[in-house]
Parts: structure tokens; sequence; C-alpha cells
């Protein structure tokens, strides 16, 4: 079982281990064309990528311009300032909304991931007297990912009241779980699927229990998916707006995916202020999808499977 | 899974692993989902009594032009964006796995519209799409392309909602079929390339049949994903002209909170919900069919 | 044997963990929950508006809070604040739950369901106790009142109109307007030097029509709404489709800009701003934008085309109140809370919250005659002096105020479907009776 391979496939082993793996590929004919291939693979996807990024730097840019201008002339950069960055960092208590954030995604995120976990492992891995209720229990959590949010606000804005949790983070966090779970849910059991069950049923003859099977033989492995899951997971904390508007009154716990709401007024609305609001905001999260993909995804995919 | 999991799957440690999922999911999911799907047969303006009306609502949808405008709208959409990002995300995701020079730079750069929020994606893409003051006029201008209502206009709208949502959504989708590659077991891919079988060969034969699962999990998040789109349209034409643009959540909004009628924005919701589960379902059949024939 | 046992104890040890952090959040942000009723021994009152950042988008009430404020010191306003569509769908889901705001904004068709529902204060004892009542315009006093309660006081005033850039139409050959068929030559020739006439924006702006909501009542609005609302008219009338035909006839001389259901109200204003174009559609709330922008010294208020062919009076000047602030009817069983509210209210309408609104680029609500800088504040100057023009009348209220949320949206998409060219005349007076026969 070497799970290192899937990094170092295909091409790879032209750059790596030129000599063995022209032994492996067979003709040398294929060789060439192989490298070429790779230059122009680094070609196009610096290409897609510069493309897919021109609109972010665009409003990078445009974050730059004075607010007055920006809707009349978004193509002038003559005159570029900061006045934009010294406005919204003025108007948001951007330390406290960042806090704010952390401690909800930390938690909702953590909480929502473990419990989804459980259940997809429970949804494709254990063995259920009826197999029918198994695959009904699946759809059952799978059936929120249809349901648009704006249906939750209502009864979910009453739920915190009777729990007397409204006011609080707890009153974003619950729902910031439960909305996570249908999502999770489907990554989790859909590549848990695809996953062959032979190391787990190695481990249970050797007499592991079910945590350890859960800790130390799926955990490991499932890495990529878990790192893919927290990511989008933050990401959606980051952004969700709806609950947020709804049930949070109070500015001192508010997030920062409320800043950039904050330059719409009635007849006014600073856009200078936004693109700047929301670059503040990009920023940090960019940092993190780097992060976690540098040092999860890669890093420990390898490591798990060395060790 | 082996007979070996019966050891491990008692029936208490069964519900101990679902039950925590379960209950989070049915207090604050299929809870507000039975209070939509009640008020839905009400004339409730969100507060005070509500009178009950039977399917009124759902019948006043059948005459209702706006709704079935933002129903093909969405459907446009749905399409479009199927059948562009799944095979497009899942080549950028191949491309992107290839021992490029700074290639975890590009994969988060590649997700960096993931990471925007839908309002602001909306936002940008308004400076861009705009037909006056739109980046891509500008372009085309020059080339004697006269301006064109990308948005606003009678019929371009849900293409150019297409767009920007394949746009976002692009990065998230490679990221997922980037997870699922990473997965496969690198024993059948080693054999398969001793083989001698080519790439192209072994992405037909060995990857993608593999990978049956993960292209289940993108195309169903991306068809719930479109029936929810609602920002994009939000800030790119607010539904305009006259709910030309609008998609089914943009409409559910405008009725639900615009207009403040609540129950008949229910009716949409629960008919959204329907579509969306119904056409995720069809497609899992549909994909189980062709892996089976 | 071992594993499993081993395993399952540890899997109750790590369920109980996560049952343990989830219910501790909870019980830490719950006692982090703060107390609002009385900071050190200060009664505070919550104030809720449509604009989450009150300060800067709303300087007026900000004053006015702020002035308040210092003249009581043992009263504590919380001034909160949501964009317009997040603030009216928390309003609608905190009336479902009774956890309204002590006082805030809100439309007058949703003020009244409220009204229906329970939700809200009578304040007529209040008003005519504090001897607010008779400084008010009688308008207004009946504009809110239902079923013999007043349920609103009026926030700022809606003064609308058109905003002219002499300077564009002078450089063009041009005389500022008066009749319709003055305007329809304006945009001839102007659209012929590729200059937008009359600046609107649609995109989720498309309650951004004042102007031609002045027009609805150059036709005979009116006379008819109550038929109308009550079914013995029509909305799809011969005089009405007249009205749309007029706004057909501003589009197809070239009046409107080629984006106009792209652009947002803000980037109309913009334009206008920026001397992009010639008039703006927009109301006395602009004042303040217009006089800090390069085309201050340059702009006129206007109260609109009149019709030849138009119903009844032609020489009107829309200016009504606006929406309403409104008080939760909970505040009524708090003795406190109710002593300090009406202290907010006597504030309100005090000549000096007034003059307040007036250096904030408002028009007073009541009947104080305003201090005015005429050099500083020539924008505002101009608007409150064509309010103030004996010759003028201002009709009871603004059209869409009059009926409910679903038909005032239909008549928007009705005008701004004219205007981009989405429907015809018939089909626009269509839309909205449709909209009527709903209800």
């Amino acid at each position: 079982m070497t799970q290192t391979t899937t990094d170092t496939d295909t091409t790879d082993d032209v750059t790596t281990h030129p000599a063995t793996s022209r032994r492996r590929t067979g003709p040398t004919t294929s060789r060439r064309p192989r490298k070429k291939g790779l230059i122009a693979a680094g070609i196009a996807a610096y290409l897609v990528t510069f493309l897919i990024v021109l609109p972010i730097l665009w409003i990078a840019l445009l974050s730059f311009q004075p607010s007055d201008t920006i809707l009349s002339d978004p193509f002038s950069v003559k005159t570029l300032t900061f006045e934009n960055y010294r406005n919204a960092i003025a108007a948001l208590p951007l330390v406290q909304m960042y806090k704010n954030t952390i401690i909800v995604a930390v938690i909702s995120v953590s909480v929502g991931a473990v419990v989804s976990f459980m259940a997809s492992y429970a949804l494709t891995r254990m063995v259920f007297r009826r197999r029918r209720a198994q695959s009904s229990v699946r759809f059952y959590l799978l059936a929120g990912l249809a349901v648009p949010v704006y249906v939750l606000l209502f009864p979910i804005y009453r739920l915190d009241l009777a729990l007397g949790i409204f006011g609080t983070y707890a009153a974003l966090i619950l729902p910031y779980i439960a909305v996570s779970i249908p999502f999770n849910t489907l990554l989790l059991t859909g590549f848990l699927r695809d996953f062959p069950a032979e190391l787990e049923e190695a481990a249970i003859m050797d007499g592991a229990g079910l945590f350890r099977i859960c800790w130390s033989v799926v955990l490991p492995t499932m890495r990529p998916v878990l790192a893919t899951i927290l990511i989008f997971n933050v990401v959606y904390v980051f952004n969700e707006f709806p609950f947020v508007s709804i049930l949070i009154n109070d500015p001192d716990l508010a997030t920062v995916s409320l800043a950039v709401s904050k330059f719409q007024g009635q007849y006014t609305v600073d856009y200078g202020g936004m693109m700047a609001a929301a670059t503040l905001v990009l920023l940090p999260q960019l940092a993190i999808y780097a992060f976690f993909q540098r040092h999860v995804i890669a890093g420990l995919t390898a490591g798990a499977v060395k060790g | 899974m082996g007979s070996t999991m019966v050891w491990v799957s008692s029936r208490w440690k069964i519900a101990l692993m679902l039950a925590p999922a379960l209950v989070l999911f049915t207090a604050f999911f299929v809870y507000p989902v039975g209070y939509a799907i009640a008020y839905s047969f009400t004339d409730s303006a969100g507060f005070g009594a509500a009178k009950f009306v039977g399917l009124d609502n759902y019948v006043a949808l059948k005459d209702d032009p706006f709704f079935w405008q933002s129903l093909r709208n969405t459907v446009v959409i749905l399409v479009v964006s199927l059948v562009i990002l799944v095979p497009a995300s899942f080549a950028l995701a191949l491309l992107l796995r290839r021992r490029i020079k700074g290639g975890g730079g590009l994969r988060a750069l590649v997700f960096g519209p993931a990471i925007i929020a839908p309002i602001l994606v909306g936002l940008i893409w308004v400076f861009i799409l705009d037909p006056k003051i739109g980046l891509l006029n500008r372009f085309l201008e020059p080339l004697g392309i006269g301006p064109i209502q990308w948005i606003g206009g009678d019929t371009l709208t849900p293409y150019s909602v297409s767009l920007v949502f394949i746009w976002s959504s692009i990065g998230f989708a490679m990221t997922i079929f980037y997870a699922g590659l990473q997965l496969l077991p690198g024993d059948v891919m080693e054999a398969s390339q001793l083989d001698g079988a080519s790439p192209w060969q072994q992405l037909r034969y060995v990857t993608i049949p593999m990978m049956q699962e993960t292209f289940a999990i993108v195309a169903v998040l991306m068809i719930t994903n479109v029936f929810k789109i609602f920002e994009l349209v939000y800030m790119l034409t607010g539904g305009g002209p006259v709910h030309r643009s609008e998609t089914l959540v943009s409409y559910m909004y405008f009725v639900t909170f615009t207009n403040q009628r609540y129950g008949s924005g229910m009716a949409i919701a629960v008919v959204i919900f329907v579509l969306g589960a119904l056409t995720s379902l069809a497609y899992l059949a549909m994909a189980r069919r062709r892996s089976l024939a | 044997m071992f594993g499993r046992n081993f395993g399952s104890r540890r899997r109750r040890r790590l369920v109980g963990a996560v049952l343990t952090v989830t219910s501790l959040v909870a019980l830490a942000a719950c006692s982090s929950a703060s107390d609002s009723e009385s900071k050190d021994g200060k009664t505070t009152i919550t104030l809720s508006m449509q604009n989450p950042d009150v300060k800067t988008a709303d300087p007026a009430t900000w004053a006015i809070v702020q002035a308040f404020e210092k003249a009581n010191p043992d009263i504590h306003v919380e001034v909160s604040g949501q964009a317009v569509a997040e603030h009216l769908q928390s309003l609608s889901i905190a009336a479902q739950s009774d956890t309204l705001p002590d006082v805030f904004w809100v439309y007058k068709a949703t003020a009244e369901e409220m009204l229906d529902a329970g939700k809200l204060m009578d304040l007529k004892p209040t008003l005519d106790d504090l001897g607010i009542t008779e400084h008010l315009p009688e308008s207004t006093v009946s504009n809110f009142t239902a079923d013999d309660k007043i349920y609103g006081v009026p926030y700022q005033g809606l003064l609308t109109g058109l905003w002219i850039n002499k300077k564009i139409l002078a450089d063009n050959g041009l005389q500022p307007p008066t009749t319709f068929d003055d305007l329809v030559n304006v945009a001839k020739t102007l659209d012929s030097k590729d200059i937008v006439t009359i600046s609107d924006g649609a995109n989720q702006s498309s309650f951004s029509v004042w102007s031609f909501l002045v027009w609805l009542d150059r036709f005979g609005f009116e006379e008819k709404i109550d038929g109308i609302l009550d079914g013995s008219e029509k909305y799809d009338n011969p005089a009405f489709v007249r009205m749309y035909e007029h706004i057909a006839e501003l589009r197809d001389a070239g009046a409107f800009a080629s984006n106009v259901s792209t652009q947002t109200y803000q980037q109309a204003v913009d334009q206008f701003l920026n001397g992009k174009a010639a008039m703006l559609d927009s109301g006395v709330w602009a004042s303040s934008a217009i006089q800090d922008s390069s085309v201050a010294a340059d702009t006129v208020f206007w109260n609109g085309a009149t019709f030849d062919d138009g119903v009844g009076e032609q020489d009107i000047v829309m200016n009504v109140a606006s929406a309403p602030l409104v008080v939760d009817h909970r505040v009524a069983d708090n003795d406190k809370k109710l002593a300090a509210v009406k202290k907010f209210l006597e504030f309100y309408y005090s000549d000096e919250a007034q003059q307040l609104l007036v250096d904030n680029g408002q028009p007073p609500v009541t009947d104080y005659e305003p201090e005015i800088d005429a050099a500083k504040q020539s924008a505002l100057k101009s608007a409150l002096d064509v309010a103030a023009d004996p010759n003028l009348s201002s009709p009871r209220s603004q059209p869409d105020l009059l009926v409910s949320t679903a038909v005032s949206s239909a008549m928007y998409d009705s005008i701004y479907g004219v205007i981009q060219k989405q429907l015809s005349p018939e089909e626009a007076v269509d839309l909205v009776q449709k909209a009527l026969d709903a209800e």
C-alpha cells in the first residue's frame, strides 16, 4: 500500500527518476513527448490559473481607486489611494470580527467534521441489520444539500430563542454544524466507498476496536479528504451571510462576513470600502488554503503512508 | 466490506456513531423544512395570524410567469454549468497534479474564487460584464464587436450567470477531484503503467472508473448548488430587467422578503427542494446505470 | 477483545468530550450575553435603522441621537442597523417571535401589517400629550393612522423630483424644461451628443423611480386610488396607460443610460455627480452628496414635468413623510422604557432636532422653519424653496406607500419595465392590475 505514489505518479517519474522510469514505461519514444508534455502542461496550468485569477486582481486594483470614480471610470489607474483601506479599517472592528469568526469557525468546523465522520463511517463501513436502513439514513442526511438556506432562517431563529442561545456564539455555531453535515457526509461517504476496506479488516483481525480503527487506520488515509472538508467548512463560515445577518444582533459578536455589507446604506453604497473590506477578508483565507493544501494534503498523506 | 466489520457493528455502537449528526441535522434542518412545508399551505406574511389556504400557493405558481421564467433560467444555468464545469474541473485537477513548479501555489490561486463570498463574486463580475462600464466590452470594442448585453438584456443573462458560477466553483470542484486523485491506490496506477498503458488509456480505463464516487460527489454538489444560486444574480442584475434573469432562489427571496408573502415564498422553496433532490437522484441513477453497462 | 473494549471506552470518552465542548460553549456564550435593560442605572432603548453604518450613511439620525444622549445622560440609545433587505428580513423574523427592537424604521405597508398583528404601540396618546401632533402636517398624521391608532411618526422627509445640472443643459443650448414636451426635446438633443438625460438604476434598486411616481399623481392617482383598492376602479385605465406611453416616449428619445438595468441607484447617483448625466431621479436625501461634489454650484431641484394630457392638478411637488419610525408594543408595558421613548420622541420633533436634520441635508418634518446657509447648502435650499413654493401643492402620499409591498414592487417593475423596453405600456398597467387582483 503506497499512498506516496499518488503524489509521484506518471509524469513525475520522468523528472525524479529518469533512469528507472525509462525502463518502466517501456518504449523510449514516449519519453521525449512526455517531457515536452510536462512543459506544455506547465504553460497551460499557468495560463489557466492566470485567467481564473484575473478577476481577483481586478478587484484588488479597484480597491485602491477612490470610491467616487470606481463606478464612473473603473479603468482609470491614475489616482490610486489607500483611502478605502483606511475607511474600512476605521469603520470595521476587524480584530473583534476576526476573533469571532475564528472562534465560531474552529468550534463549528471541528465538531462538524467529527460528527460527520462518525456518521459517515457508520453509514459506509459498519454492518446494519437492515441494509436498507443504512442507505435511507444516508439519503436523509444528504437531502439537506437541496435545501435553500432561506428556508432555515425563520425556524432557526425561533429555535435559537427557545434554546436560550440567541445572542451568543452558539446561535451561529449550531446551525453551522448542522449545515456542514450534509456536505461533509457526501464527501466522506463518497470517498470511503471509493476506498477499499482491506486495511481496516486487517486491523480488526489484529484485535483493534472501533475507535482505534477510526483513529489510526481510517483517519490517516482520509486526510486529504478531511483537509478538503476543513477548508470548505472554514471558507463557508468566513463567507456565510444569511444566518449571521439574522442571528447576530450584537455588533460585538459580528463575524467578518458582515464586513462587506457594512458599506451598503439605503441610498448610499461605498463600493471602494466594499472592495477594500473584501480584500481584507479574502487574504487570510487564501493564506489558510495555501497552508492547508501544502502541509495537510501534500505533507500528511505522504507521511501517513511512510509511517 | 468484509464480514469482519460485523465485529465492531453492535447496534448501540451504530447508534452512538449516528446520534450526534442525526440529532443536530433533525433539529436544524428537518424541523425547519417541516415548518416551511407547513407555512407553504398558508397565506402568512411572516408574522401575525396565518390562514390555511390549502394548495392555493402552489396553484398560483402555475400561472406566475416570473416563476416559470426563473425555472427556465435555472435549468439553463444547470445544463451549461454541468456540461462545462465537471469535465473542466477534472481536467484542471489532472493538470495541476502534474509536477509543475509552483503547483501548490497554483492550486491555491485556482481555489481563490471559491473563497470569495458569492455576493462579492457578483460584484466583481458586474465590473466585467456590465455592458457599459464592464471590462469585457472594453476589450471587445477595439475588435469592432459592438456593446453586448452580457447582463441585463433579454437573453444572455442566464449564460453569463453560468459563466460566473463556473468561475466561482471550478476551484472548489477541482479540489474535490484533486483529493479523489490522491486517494487512488498507487499500486493499481503503477500496474497499469507497467502494462504499457498510454496516459490516455490509463485515464479512460483506470482513473475515471475508479473515481465514480468522486464524480458523483462533484455532480451532486454542483446540481444542488445551482439550485441555490442567489447572490450572483442579485448582484449582477437584481433579477432584472423585470424578473427576466431571476433564478428560483432569487425569485423566492423576492416573494418572501421583498413582497413579504411568506406562504408563497415557502411554496417556491419546497419546489426548489424537490427539484434539487430529484435532479440529483436522477443524475445518480443515470451514472449508476452507465457504470453498470 | 481487548481492542474492542478499549475502543468503545475511548469512543464514549470522545463523544462525551464533544458534547461537553458543545455545552460549555453554549454556557460560556450565554453568560456573556449582555442584559440591555440597565447599564450603570441607565435606561437603554434600542433604535434599529435601515443603514448598517448609521453614523456615515444617516448622519442626521446619528446627530439627533448624540444630542439626545447629551441632553438625557440617564438614557442610552443603542443604535443598530442593517442594509434595507436584511433589516426588513430581520424585522419580520423578530415580529414573528415578538422580539422587535424598541424603536425602528420600517416601510409603511409592513408597519400596518405589524399593527394588525398587534406588534406596534399606539402613539396617539403620547403624541397628543407631548403636543407633537399639532406640529406635524395633517397628511402625515393621517398617513400613519389606521384603526384610529397612530402607529408611526415621520422619520425624514420624502421630497422627491429631479436634480438638474444646469451647466450641461446650457452647454448644449438648452433651457431647463417645464413641460413633458420640453423634456423630450432635451432628451433628444442630449442623446445625439451621447449624454444621459435622466440617471436611473434598476439593479437592486427598482424603487428608484421617484420622479415617475409623481407622474402617476399627475394622471389622477390620488382620486383613483381608493377605488383601485376596493376594486371599483382599475389601475388598468386609459389615463395610466397614457402615462406609461409617455415613459416609452422618453425612453425612445434616448433619455436613459444604456445600462440602466445593470447599474444600481448608487451608480446612477455617481453618474450625475461626475457630470455625466443632466438629471438625477432622486430626492432631497441626495443633497449632501451633491453639495460635496463638483456639480454642486450648477445643480437645482425640479419638481418634474407637467402634462397637457394629464389628469387633475399638474403643479405639484412630492413632499410627504417617508417611511415611519414605529415603536414595539412591549415598550408600553415597561415604564422606564416608555418614559425614555417618550423623551426621545419629544426630542426628535423639537426645533433643536429638526435643525439638526437640516444641518445634515434633510428637510424638517414638522412645521419648524429652519435656518439654512444658502452658500453651503445650495442644493438643499433649492429643494426646500421648491417645496415652499405657494403655487405648488403636495399629494397626500407617494403612490407606492398607499399599497401593499407586493403591489408597490409591481409598480416599480412596471415603470422600469417600460424604461428597459421589457414591457409595453399596456403590459405594464396589466402587471400592476394583476398584483392588485391577487390581494
